[in-house]
């Protein structure tokens, strides 16, 4: 049996290297390398589960991080990469309302401002530190996702934004509400399908299907700029 | 229903059906008034909490009756005006939408819980918005519509609010009484019927929307709709709240107010129907004056001289109901025969449309408050309230009262002097366009509708003492019986006098041509020369411009070129009250409009910041 103190400790570090992965993704402007950390952000979060599946001997926590694990860190970056390599988006450097340095800071204000939201809220409920850190960075991680959301422009970085929101949703639910395990499993469902429809969506516009470019604003731009360079060969033979 | 299929004779015998009603109705309604009985019923449960249950006492049997009067009337009447207008789809939806109109103002005042009373409220806003935008092609209507749609929506949000602070207070929509209830309340409620009543400065909509409906629906709106909301005032001032003394001055200073601008703007009107919209405004002030002083009476334990008011009050509201929509009804008859609603254009019409010039001669007479009519009986007895008021304790409040009471005086003899110019500019001398020329007189039906009603207000003023007695209260009013057999006596005397003793020698003239030879009607006093004087004499009123512009051929100016001259109102209500609450409604609006964009992120954007600063408030509150 491993000493509880060490325990605590290690979940401190793996929740610290969870926000880390949520700063990687504001700032990144690879999008490769922004579907790879949210891989390695759910395998943290796997990791955390099953050291608290240490501590508490609860199986419930066992199955989530089992279905995390198949689901998070392997299905939808799966999916989500083979949406870039068919789109063949590289960089994502369009930015609304903030740049990543801003959202950095502004995530590092959300936090604070949680941080003090959650020890006006749950000061008298006494948690332990560990805990209180968890739900902290659960919901600054939702908020976050929210950030990525509205501040990148490409649609695959704001899939990336949702997942990363649920990821809060779920470090939450495993330190301070007991997310029951059907709920969790809903959600998982979801997120399988929203990557799946983004990837259907996705090829549908390499198919023929033309009145898809005009609905769709951000593939429209891309779409465009891809049948101008199809033009410029054709005109070139 | 029939709103797309059937003919002349659907639309007859739907309004025949109506009327049969009305008449059953107004059989019940005077049962429960003279025997001073409650009846109360539950129809159908939506809801646990919201049902449509119905209670009649004696106030609310009160206004059926007047509404059942009126709607009667308006039915018959309505069988030969809607086929003045075309498309059998327009005319059809007119009756149904009409019905519907009758029986939601009936439901309204037979409701028992709020609920049912916003309910049936709002349909007859509905309803009757629908009404007034019936001429929807032309443009003035359309700004009518909007116009009175705006408010009446504004009169019901002013409701729903009091209604959710009376929920509030006692946990239930029984409309039953609140033993404390925030001063609010009542401030919203009077906004909200006073809206729907026409009270200044919330009257706007009715000079608008009177002139734009037809006029069979202006004569329900102005004789009952408007009364549906002084029902709603005293249900809820008396039954539900506790009346307190600066209540009663607040509705007696609207009274005050509305009665003597109401009357002013009248004078200066020559639209008939906007002229008579804005008595309606006089008389919903005369019938607020009254009430007001019921409860100034009651708050100093003057019983009698309360009840003196509040019967005056109720005894105008129906008196009101009576000859507006008989004014509105015979004035519906002379613009359908004439085409236009200016009386300047008017003129003879006594010689072609003898019996509408009657009735519509009856209607003025009683709303000049002539005796023995029964305009005169009830501002009488408003008058006999006013003028007992030095048994009051304040001083303060008996200079009020005087005050009070001048301008009553002025509204009643301005009000006269409106009328004298209506029907004589209207009915008398010579014809002043073409279609006055050729105005032909009614059909009979819709002479028959106005008939109901002239013969009831000559009824209900010569019989007034005989009525009062009936329902228990027999020394508030003279013996009008006894007034007017000496009156006709005086008549009879008089014209059997000059039958026998003037000389037969008949010379033939023409009206008012003070002996001029082949005189034309552009010499006859028009109603802007009638008018003018008082026009002139109330100018701070009516923030009158007079302006000329004068050329002149040489330099000492005394050879005249050209000149313009041109009288301008200024529409003070419309200028310092609604327009700045329209801009900045306006511009409230545009402001926020910047938040609607053709953009997601935007909008994760806003509910981001949102939910952020919802966090940090409730951090900083718990």
């Amino acid at each position: 049996m491993i000493a509880p103190a060490l325990l605590d400790n290690l979940i401190k570090v793996l929740i610290n290297l969870i926000l880390a992965t949520a700063a990687i993704i504001i700032v990144k402007r690879d999008v490769l390398s922004l579907v790879s950390t949210y891989s390695i952000q759910s395998l943290l979060l796997v990791f955390v589960a099953s050291v608290l599946y240490m501590e508490n001997a609860n199986v419930m926590l066992l199955y989530l991080a089992l279905l995390t694990l198949v689901s998070k860190a392997m299905i939808i970056p799966h999916f989500m990469e083979r949406i870039q390599k068919k789109l063949n988006i590289k960089r994502d450097v369009e930015f609304h309302y903030l740049s990543p340095t801003s959202a950095l800071f502004a995530s590092v204000f959300i936090i604070l401002v949680v941080y003090f939201f959650l020890f006006r809220i749950l000061g008298e409920l006494s948690l332990s530190n560990v805990f209180f850190l968890g739900a902290t960075v659960g919901v600054s991680l939702t908020f976050m996702g929210m950030l990525i959301i509205f501040s990148r422009k490409q649609t695959i970085t704001n899939i990336v934004g949702y997942l990363t929101m649920e990821n809060g949703v779920l470090l939450f639910g495993l330190f301070l509400t007991e997310l029951p395990l059907i709920i969790e499993a809903l959600i998982v469902i979801d997120l399988i399908m929203l990557t799946l429809l983004a990837t259907i969506l996705a090829f549908g516009i390499n198919s023929s299907i033309e009145e898809f470019h005009a609905r769709l604003n951000p593939f429209k731009r891309f779409a465009a700029f891809k049948s101008r360079l199809l033009n410029n060969e054709g005109e070139d033979e | 229903m029939f709103i797309s299929k059937g003919g002349r004779l659907v639309r007859r015998i739907s309004l025949s059906v109506a009327a049969i009603s009305c008449i059953l109705l107004l059989a019940f309604s005077s049962i429960v008034v003279y025997q001073n009985q409650a009846l109360s019923f539950s129809l159908y449960q939506m809801l646990p909490a919201l049902q449509f249950s119905f209670f009649i006492d004696r106030l609310a049997a009160f206004f059926i009756l007047i509404i059942s009067i009126i709607s009667l009337s308006v039915s018959i009447y309505s069988i030969g005006y809607i086929e003045h207008y075309s498309g059998d789809t327009k005319k059809n939806s007119l009756v149904s939408l009409m019905i519907l109109f009758m029986l939601s103002m009936i439901l309204v005042v037979a409701s028992k819980t709020l609920f049912s009373f916003l309910f049936f409220w709002e349909i007859m806003a509905l309803s009757s918005f629908i009404l007034v935008m019936f001429e929807y092609e032309k443009k003035e209507t359309r700004k009518a519509g909007i116009f009175y749609f705006i408010m009446t929506q504004l009169s019901t949000v002013f409701l729903l609010l009091a209604f959710i602070m009376i929920y509030n207070a006692t946990g239930s929509f029984d409309i039953a009484k609140v033993s404390d209830a925030s001063p609010f309340v009542f401030l919203f409620l009077f906004a909200g019927f006073g809206i729907k009543a026409g009270i200044i400065p919330f009257h706007k909509w009715l000079p608008y929307a009177h002139p734009a409906s037809p006029s069979n629906i202006s004569a329900l709106m102005s004789g009952i709709m408007i009364k549906v909301a002084i029902y709603g005032l005293m249900r809820f001032v008396l039954f539900v709240l506790t009346p307190e003394l600066s209540w009663g001055l607040l509705i007696f200073g609207a009274g005050v107010i509305s009665a003597i601008f109401g009357v002013i703007y009248a004078l200066k009107e020559h639209d008939i129907k906007r002229l008579l919209a804005y008595h309606s405004i006089e008389n919903i002030g005369i019938i607020l004056i009254g009430f007001g002083l019921y409860i100034i009476f009651s708050a100093y334990g003057l019983t009698q001289l309360a009840l003196l008011g509040i019967i005056g009050a109720l005894f105008h509201t129906m008196n009101h109901a009576l000859f507006k929509s008989l004014l509105f009804l015979t004035a519906g008859s002379v613009v359908n025969a004439t085409e236009t609603k200016n009386i300047e254009e008017m003129g003879g019409l006594i010689k072609s449309m003898p019996y509408t010039a009657l009735f519509f001669f009856i209607g003025a007479i009683s709303i000049s408050a002539l005796p023995p009519f029964n305009g005169f009986v009830s501002e009488f007895m408003i008058f006999q309230a006013f003028l007992m008021s030095w048994s009051l304790a304040s001083p303060m409040l008996e200079v009020l009262m005087i005050v009070g009471l001048t301008i009553f005086a002025l509204t009643s003899a301005l009000a006269a002097a409106c009328f004298v110019k209506a029907f004589g500019i209207t009915f008398l001398a010579a014809p002043r366009s073409e279609h006055a020329k050729h105005a032909k007189e009614s059909s009979f039906s819709m002479l028959l509708g106005p008939a109901i009603l002239a013969i009831l207000c000559v009824v209900s003023g010569v019989f007034s003492y005989q009525i009062f007695s009936l329902l228990g209260y027999a020394s508030l009013v003279p013996n009008l019986m006894i007034i007017s057999i000496f009156l006709v006596a005086v008549y009879a005397f008089a014209f059997v006098s000059l039958r026998a003793f003037a000389s037969n020698n008949t010379r033939i003239g023409e009206t008012w041509g003070c002996g001029i030879l082949s005189q034309n009607p552009r010499m006859e006093y028009t109603a802007s020369g009638f008018s003018e004087p008082i026009v002139t004499v109330f100018k701070s009123v009516y923030k009158t411009k007079k302006t000329n512009h004068r050329t002149f051929f040489d330099k000492y100016q005394s050879i005249f070129r050209e000149g313009a001259g041109e009288i301008q109102l200024f529409k003070f209500f419309e200028e310092y009250l609604y327009m700045p609450v329209a801009r900045a409604t306006d511009y409230i609006s545009r402001r926020v409009s910047c938040f609607q964009r053709k953009d997601l992120d935007f909008y994760i954007a806003c509910s981001f910041v949102t939910v952020l600063v919802l966090l940090l408030i409730m951090g900083w509150l718990a």
